[in-house]
């Protein structure tokens, strides 16, 4: 497994490399610069074209890359052309707003999906079953953004409960972690359902029970455990996406996460930000398929590494 | 049967459970749904001395010299001042200076300094300090300021509390630009202090945080030389989401908002202490046609086209009545503004219009213009009317910087037909209303001139205005323009927005100005 693990580690690097090229090389070449963004609307031809000789943006393209190359090898990611603010600052507290939310929606969704899959699975056929999958498939089909909206008139005007977001206080997550889990929790009820159903027919299951097992047991020990390898392949999918920060969330609720930076960023062709972004999920995306392929081993010692 | 009928029945439930969630998020409201001016005085009580702004975006910069965005200039003059400042009315009247007077050779412009002003770092304000920040200016280009600065010949120091500002040539904007020239503790600049991150000015509050993305916070400054701010802090809020904004209202995690949703305006006014107030802006609404095209290039097809849209309906249907009909090239908000005859809707004129110019069949054009939803809806709005004489337009909505990229090309490759835009002066100039967007040096890759307007004697008038100081010459000469403008009609005028907030009852003294920028100077929270 520690072989495993160096070899894909280095395997990553040209792989960054290559996917460094592509996002440099797609960001220039859609149509628009910041520059004029950044001058005023009065602000005339020669001043545009002297702020973006100033920002290099006359320079080939490959020149161009290889300046920012070497500006990321001394850990300097550079400054938005937005507000001048250098990345690294930007970067940090964005994070945190994604991650945090991120972890709550995760954690809420996963208990609950994986109880109301296992619950269903028992019950199949029963109301139980179905009023489980009524749950689910209503939270992967409730659009993010209405229902966003709809917690925040019921919880926050009608009834005063809870602030309409910001993260200022633990209360301010409750909402947006909600509508964020929503998608995620259905999901993972599907699958854990599933999954479940086909590790209950299988051959162990019947022995356990047969050697007269309590149904409980057999429940959690014998079916669930093994159906966990999906169950795992769909959160790491899931966190992945999320981690990229949900556009939509963050905008109902006032979040300044990764997922409105993006956004902010594209609009006003904020190229450094939205390199540094674009490589940050890439890196993000294998590092977390590289933990749910070594996950798999831990929870089946039957899938090997060589 | 019975066990395929529960699904079904909870289904109905859940729908049921949100339909009753929607119902409960459009109440409808009794009070009127005309704008109203200034906040009504109401016994109502703030929960707090926090005042809350929440502004649809965040700051750009907080460096006063590198502001272009309103929002920007909102939160930079709670730090900072300039000499001079707009009134309510938009007149220029001094601010850090006591007096000024202009030089007849409309060059030379003296500025008389208040005496005992302090920077929030102690510093004193007087004429070194001024001079530091025009040097500050003119030394590095990347700062929004230094264009405008670099049209002054000199900055002079007459005496402690006297400063001379001499221009290259005469620009009867010049006055209104300079309110926008913010003075910084020459002492922070000495020290390099990262304006970006903090700020030493001199007014009314001082910097407590940013948050980038989220908030803005500033608290009052004890040394304060003029009325001291009565809240304890004003942190100005980026709420992105119309809906959210309104909630915020409605909770009162928000005490003031801008914008407000037109569309939701008339829903929340009167309720949870909510006053809803309008006033007009500096910006036009218009529609650029590119006269180079032969179709358009017939002065008789662009009155045609004008008489052939319904500003009222225009303004209902794309802003829930809050645009105004504009009887110039720019709104009556900006100086010398002269009123014309209106276009009014008649599409019998606009008819026989085109068929004197040949084109009573009509023909076709492609109409650009933003892809938000706002600017999509006007845009329908025109193809719709303009369909009425014949003319079918094709829309053609585009992501705003790719379309800035369509725009700013040479002539020989320009493929503008219409262009669904607005413009806006902060300096409230007439000028600036005009030069960038009509003169004839100014079309495209240069500025905004995308109707390819080029009229000698229009030039003419404006050039011969920024050089005039006598406000009389200035009102005739701006006329003049304007009325050629009116006549010729490079555009579709379709009207002046008005801008919408939303306050609760228990705010006071906050100002809403023409474009867009907030003035909480004399916010106050009643107790």
């Amino acid at each position: 497994m520690g072989r495993y693990f160096v070899k894909r580690v280095l395997s990553t690097i040209p792989l960054l490399l290559v996917i460094s090229i592509l996002i440099f090389a797609f960001i220039h070449l859609i149509p628009g610069d910041p520059v004029r963004k950044m001058l005023p609307k009065e602000a005339t031809q020669e001043e545009y074209e002297q702020l973006k000789e100033e920002l290099g943006f006359n320079d080939p393209l490959p020149v161009q890359y290889i300046n920012y190359m070497k500006g990321i090898f001394h850990g300097d990611f550079g400054e938005s052309y937005k507000n001048g603010l250098p990345i690294s600052e930007i970067f940090p507290a964005r994070l945190k707003a994604t991650l945090t939310l991120t972890l709550w929606a995760i954690l809420w969704s996963v208990v609950l999906g994986t109880l109301i899959g296992i619950v269903s699975a028992v019950k199949r056929g029963k109301f139980l079953d179905y009023a489980g999958m009524v749950i689910a498939t209503s939270g992967i089909s409730v659009p993010s953004f209405w229902l966003g909206l709809m917690l925040i008139q019921i919880f926050s005007v009608k009834l005063g409960w809870l602030p309409t977001g910001q993260l200022d206080s633990w209360k301010g997550y409750i909402l947006p972690a909600i509508t964020m889990g929503c998608s995620i929790m259905g999901t993972l009820a599907r699958y854990s359902r599933s999954s479940m159903l086909e590790t209950m027919q299988e051959d162990y299951v019947r022995t356990a029970r047969a050697k007269g097992q309590r149904e409980s047991l057999v429940v959690l020990r014998h079916a669930f455990r093994n159906s966990l390898v999906q169950v795992v392949t769909v959160v790491g999918l899931q966190i992945g996406g999320l981690l990229a920060g949900s556009v939509l969330v963050e905008t109902v609720f006032s979040i300044p996460g990764l997922g409105r930076l993006m956004v902010d960023s594209i609009n006003f062709r904020d190229y450094k930000v939205i390199q540094a972004l674009l490589m940050f999920f890439a890196v993000e995306y294998i590092v977390i398929n590289l933990i749910v392929d070594l996950l798999y081993g831990v929870l089946n010692p039957k899938i090997r590494y060589d | 049967m019975m066990k395929k009928r529960i699904p079904a029945l909870m289904l109905a439930a859940a729908i049921a459970f949100s339909a009753a969630g929607c119902s409960g998020g459009n109440q409808p409201s009794e009070s009127s749904t005309a704008p109203s001016g200034e906040p009504s005085t109401s016994s109502a009580t703030a929960p707090d001395n926090d005042l809350v702004v929440a502004f649809n975006t965040d700051i750009q910069s907080m460096d006063p010299h590198n502001t272009t965005d309103t929002l920007s200039i909102t939160v930079s003059r709670t730090m900072y001042e300039s000499l001079v400042t707009f009134d309510e009315n938009q007149e220029v009247v001094p601010l850090l200076a006591e007096s000024y007077t202009a030089e007849d050779d409309n060059l030379t412009y003296t500025f008389k300094l208040r005496q005992g002003v302090k920077f929030h770092d102690g510093t004193d304000f007087n004429a070194d300090a001024v001079i530091a920040n025009y040097e500050r200016c003119l030394a590095d280009t990347t700062l929004r300021q230094n264009s405008r600065v670099a049209k002054w010949e000199s900055c002079t120091k007459v005496d402690d509390y006297t400063v001379a500002i001499k221009l290259k040539e005469p620009n009867s904007s010049f006055i209104n630009q300079f309110t926008q020239f913010q003075i910084v503790s020459p002492k922070a600049l000495e020290e390099g202090l990262d304006l970006n991150k903090n700020a030493a000015g001199t007014g009314q509050y001082t910097f407590k945080e940013h948050t980038e993305g989220d908030h803005v916070t500033v608290v009052p400054f004890a040394d304060y030389w003029g009325t001291k701010a009565t809240v304890d802090s004003l942190t100005f809020r980026a709420v992105p989401e119309d809906g959210s904004r309104v909630a915020m209202l409605q909770t009162g995690e928000a005490d003031y908002i801008y914008p407000m949703p037109t569309v939701q305006a008339a829903q929340v006014d009167g309720t949870d202490n909510i006053t809803v107030g309008a006033v007009a802006s500096n910006i036009m609404r218009y529609v650029t046609l590119n006269t180079n095209l032969p179709e358009l290039s017939d002065k008789r097809v662009r009155q045609a086209m004008n008489y052939a849209i319904d500003k009222q309906a225009y303004a209902a249907v794309v802003f829930s009545g809050y645009c105004e009909e504009v009887l110039s090239c720019y709104p009556s908000t900006v100086s010398y503004y002269s009123e014309q005859t209106p276009y009014t809707y008649d599409l019998e004129k606009a008819k026989s219009l085109m068929e004197e110019a040949g084109y009573g069949d009509g023909f076709t054009l492609t109409l650009w213009g933003d892809n938000i939803s706002a600017e999509q809806t006007g845009m329908q709005f025109v193809q719709q009317q303009l369909a009425q004489i014949g003319i079918d337009v094709e829309v053609l909505p585009m992501e705003p910087s790719t379309l800035s990229d369509m725009i700013y090309v040479d002539e020989d490759e320009a493929e503008i037909n219409m262009w669904y835009v607005n413009w806006s002066a902060s300096s409230f100039d007439a000028d600036g209303s005009m030069r960038s967007i009509l003169h004839s040096d100014m079309v495209p890759p240069k500025s905004a001139n995308t109707a390819y307007f080029r009229n000698t004697e229009f030039d003419s008038l404006l050039d011969q205005a920024i050089k005039t100081s006598d406000p009389e010459q200035l009102t005739d000469l701006y006329a003049q323009a304007q009325a050629i403008v009116w006549d010729e009609a490079p555009w579709l005028f379709l009207g002046n927005d008005e801008l919408v907030y939303g306050a609760k009852s228990y705010v006071s003294g906050i100002t809403l100005n023409p474009d867009g920028s907030v003035d909480v100077t004399n916010a106050a929270l009643a107790q």
